[in-house]
């Protein structure tokens, strides 16, 4: 793998580049300013939405609520979708469920929860939430099914018990699937976060963009736009990844 | 006297998944192992020796017959039965010395007691400087030497294993096979091993045991009367009596093969 330091260079030449090309023809091209505002204007708006508080305060609405997500996709999804995967014949039976709901993400039941649960905080926190648990509960429980039972046969002839067996093997065996399920669960829930806060327009990046589309802000549009993917790339670097590195890296169990 | 592990009359059949063909992969088997002995069970590829080493450890319930150690039928794994798998089957998640120590992390003994064991069989399988190194780290070589001193470190009074060097090239299987004789010479296990390779058997074996192909039975039992100080590579090769009966053994295991390796 090559060191992000190294890339970095190329990143900024590239970033750089591009929003040459994109101030060039917002400059040239016969196009109103609210159809393609220059880079600078969307630094403006950053700086003016920095300055007003009004950034900060929606990103950290959004933070909190998929910081949320995570946390119960942690302490529920994972030891359900354990538990489902010990058992052969209630992992086969809750297989197609469970990529059933997987797929109907939580984006699909808003309209539903929006009759539901009303145009609020609780709507936005339940889609989200649900959007998180499917693919973390799916993965532990394929996670658990993949341990390779030699392991589980090795640990019965040292005179492990079932409980041993659950500590040392099935649950270390199934980390790298239970980690790719938190990742494709947040992954899938920031996006529906972002389309819920737009619905349901309580605070939030999802409704800063949405409702400055009603103003023509378009630079407020773009800028909350990185900002959501620089918010992504940040959780990914500095809260999933480490937990993979300190783990299934090291155990040689996933190649790098 | 009681055999350490006597199998009388084991048979056992199953339906294989796939073809859903019965399979009787044992029929009748009769075999004494007396304790301190070091017994290999050879024979053509699929003559059962993987589901005999498997019932003897209790991971599958014979259809028929039964499996004494000490006299007391066998019903389920247990750490008097130590084994030594075929496959690499080190836990990756944990450290060499983790590995080693696992058994006795099981049995409860305390950390310090522990530690000196691990030291003592990290000594012994000759993986000094290894000690927090993880599996993936190691040549195939070292997993299987970490295996064995696992399946040591935990004291079982019976070793079994599944052709435990098979995975390995063949020069690191010659030093694997004389660091077993040296170890069985030392701790005086009672071992059972199994292998389709007839040299490994010969060398390794107080007695080996021939099996029938499928449904396997014992079909001789040859005796290799060299003391295991003597056992080296160098004298495997050059000394008359050695290959007089490894020529014996692989006389016996052909007649077994013969249909089989004609058709191919």
């Amino acid at each position: 793998m090559t060191r992000p330091r190294e890339l970095v260079g190329t990143w900024l030449v590239v970033l750089g580049g591009g929003a040459a090309v994109w101030a060039a023809a917002a400059a040239l091209l016969p196009l109103p300013d609210y159809y393609l505002p220059p880079p600078t204007a969307v630094l403006a708006a950053f700086v003016e939405l920095v300055a007003k508080g009004i950034l900060p305060a929606y990103v950290g609405e959004s933070l909190r609520r998929i910081l949320l997500a995570a946390v119960f996709g942690l302490v529920v999804g994972v030891p359900i979708g354990v538990l489902l995967g010990m058992s052969r014949r209630v992992a086969d039976f809750f297989y197609p469920i469970l990529n059933f709901f997987q797929s109907v993400s939580g984006v699909a039941w808003l309209p539903l929860m929006l009759v539901w649960f009303g145009f609020g905080e609780r709507t936005i926190l339940i889609a989200v939430n649900y959007t998180v648990l499917f693919p973390v509960i799916f993965n532990a429980l394929l996670g658990v099914r993949s341990v390779p039972p030699l392991y589980v046969n090795a640990l019965r002839t040292l005179g492990a018990g079932r409980w041993r067996i659950v500590t040392d093997v099935v649950l270390p065996g199934a980390l790298p699937s239970i980690a790719t399920g938190l990742r494709l669960g947040l992954a899938y829930g920031w996006r529906a976060l972002i389309a819920a806060e737009m619905l349901v327009g309580a605070h939030g990046l999802g409704f800063m963009i949405f409702n400055a589309q009603n103003f023509h802000l378009t630079a407020r549009i773009m800028l909350g736009m990185a900002i959501i993917g620089a918010l992504w790339l940040l959780l990914d670097y500095f809260f999933l990844r480490p937990i993979e590195e300190a783990t299934i890296a090291r155990w040689g169990l996933v190649q790098r | 006297m009681i055999a350490k592990i006597a199998l009388r009359g084991l048979g056992h059949e199953y339906v294989n998944p796939f073809t859903r063909e019965r399979v009787v992969a044992l029929d009748g088997l009769e075999l004494d192992v007396a304790a301190g002995e070091f017994v290999t069970v050879v024979g053509p590829s699929g003559c059962g020796k993987t589901t005999l080493l498997g019932i003897l450890a209790g991971l599958v319930a014979p259809t028929r017959g039964s499996v004494l150690v000490d006299g007391r039928p066998v019903t389920g794994p247990g750490r008097d039965r130590g084994v030594v798998f075929q496959e690499f089957a080190i836990l990756p998640w944990r450290t060499v010395e983790k590995n080693i120590a696992h058994g006795l992390e099981i049995q409860g003994v305390p950390r310090a007691e522990r530690a000196a064991t691990v030291r003592r069989f990290v000594d012994l399988i000759g993986l000094q400087g290894f000690e927090k190194k993880y599996p993936h780290e190691l040549s195939g070589g070292m997993r299987q030497r970490v295996a064995v001193a696992r399946t040591l470190a935990a004291n079982p009074e019976v070793m079994l294993m599944d052709e435990p060097f098979a995975a390995v090239d063949a020069q690191t299987r010659i030093t694997l096979q004389e660091e077993l004789n040296a170890i069985a010479q030392a701790t005086g296990k009672t071992i059972l091993f199994v292998t389709h390779n007839v040299e490994e058997a010969v060398f390794l074996g107080d007695r080996c045991c021939i099996v029938s192909r499928r449904p396997g039975r014992v079909k001789a039992l040859v005796p290799v009367a060299i003391p295991r100080a003597q056992r080296t590579w160098t004298l495997f090769t050059s000394d008359p009596a050695f290959s007089a009966i490894k020529d014996h053994v692989l006389r016996l295991v052909r007649e077994e093969v013969g249909v089989e390796e004609g058709d191919r």
